[in-house]
């Protein structure tokens, strides 16, 4: 009896944990952010949240069909009103976690012209990808996206240009 | 044991009733009974009910709402940022 309820506390303490594939441990930023955006979307939320999106709407739909099968997003935006604000030890905190063999890093972006620096780090298990990570900087801004699940990233990048986000346009002729 | 037949004698001795028994008897029975009249509190409790489930869909409706521009917006987010990355990539290509 006693070891049933050690294992369900386990169980209890466990799960928020598998559900974030990571911590963000950036609630210090909060105090200095001029806009924070913190969103914590378990596969309940989302599943539930998929019954209220419109099959009549275009952008909806692909959507519903994006998050099918998600256990989770969950986003920590900051705008600040002036730089320095967020330290390089905050950044290296969240690579440090994602150093491991489930995780790997597809993508890294620095541009100084945009002041715009992003890593993209995918999670693969059992050759299966499992989690992506995002972690986009800017002077003035931090925001770290994981996504627990299966997901298309084509395709969810393909959603800005809907959804009343810009899409962003290569310009031509520009060179990095 | 004559103290216990003495007090038995005198537990089970016939005692006449006061002499306003019958009175009082008589009027307990013309006096109007209150029945419980059980309509009322089921309409009450019908109505209770037909609230409380209407309340409550109309709350999961909102908290529907809510999650779901909760979604959009993660999705916006995370679309917009992807798109940032994708757009510098491609360009790096070229």
């Amino acid at each position: 009896m006693r070891r049933n309820a050690a294992a369900l506390v386990a169980a209890w303490l466990v799960l928020p944990l598998n559900a974030q594939q990571f911590k963000f441990n950036l609630e210090h930023l909060e105090s200095k952010a001029s806009n924070t955006v913190d969103l914590s979307l378990s596969g309940s939320t989302l599943r539930f949240a998929a019954k209220f999106l419109d099959d009549d709407d275009e952008d909806e739909v692909k959507v519903k069909k994006l998050i099918n099968g998600l256990e989770g997003i969950y986003i920590k935006a900051f705008e600040f009103k002036t730089a320095g604000a967020w330290s390089q030890a905050d950044v290296e905190q969240l690579r440090t976690q994602l150093r491991t063999p489930e995780w790997s890093r597809i993508v890294g972006v620095k541009s100084a012209e945009d002041d715009c620096n992003a890593e993209v780090y995918v999670r693969n298990e059992k050759g299966k990808v499992s989690g992506v990570a995002i972690i986009a900087t800017g002077t003035t801004s931090l925001t770290v996206v994981n996504i627990v699940g299966p997901v298309d990233l084509d395709s969810l990048a393909d959603l800005s240009g809907h959804l009343g986000v810009p899409k962003l346009q290569s310009k031509p002729g520009r060179k990095m | 044991m004559d103290w216990l037949e003495e007090e038995l004698r005198n537990a089970l001795a016939r005692k006449e009733p006061s002499p306003d028994f019958a009175a009082r008897v008589h009027d307990a029975v013309r006096r109007p009974r209150t029945v419980f009249n059980i309509r009322p509190w089921l309409a009450a409790a019908a109505s209770l009910i037909v609230m409380g489930s209407a309340g409550g869909a109309a709350w999961r409706h909102h908290q529907g709402v809510q999650a779901k521009q909760r979604v959009m917006l993660a999705v916006r987010i995370t679309a917009a940022k992807l798109n940032q990355i994708q757009n510098h990539v491609r360009e790096v290509n070229r």
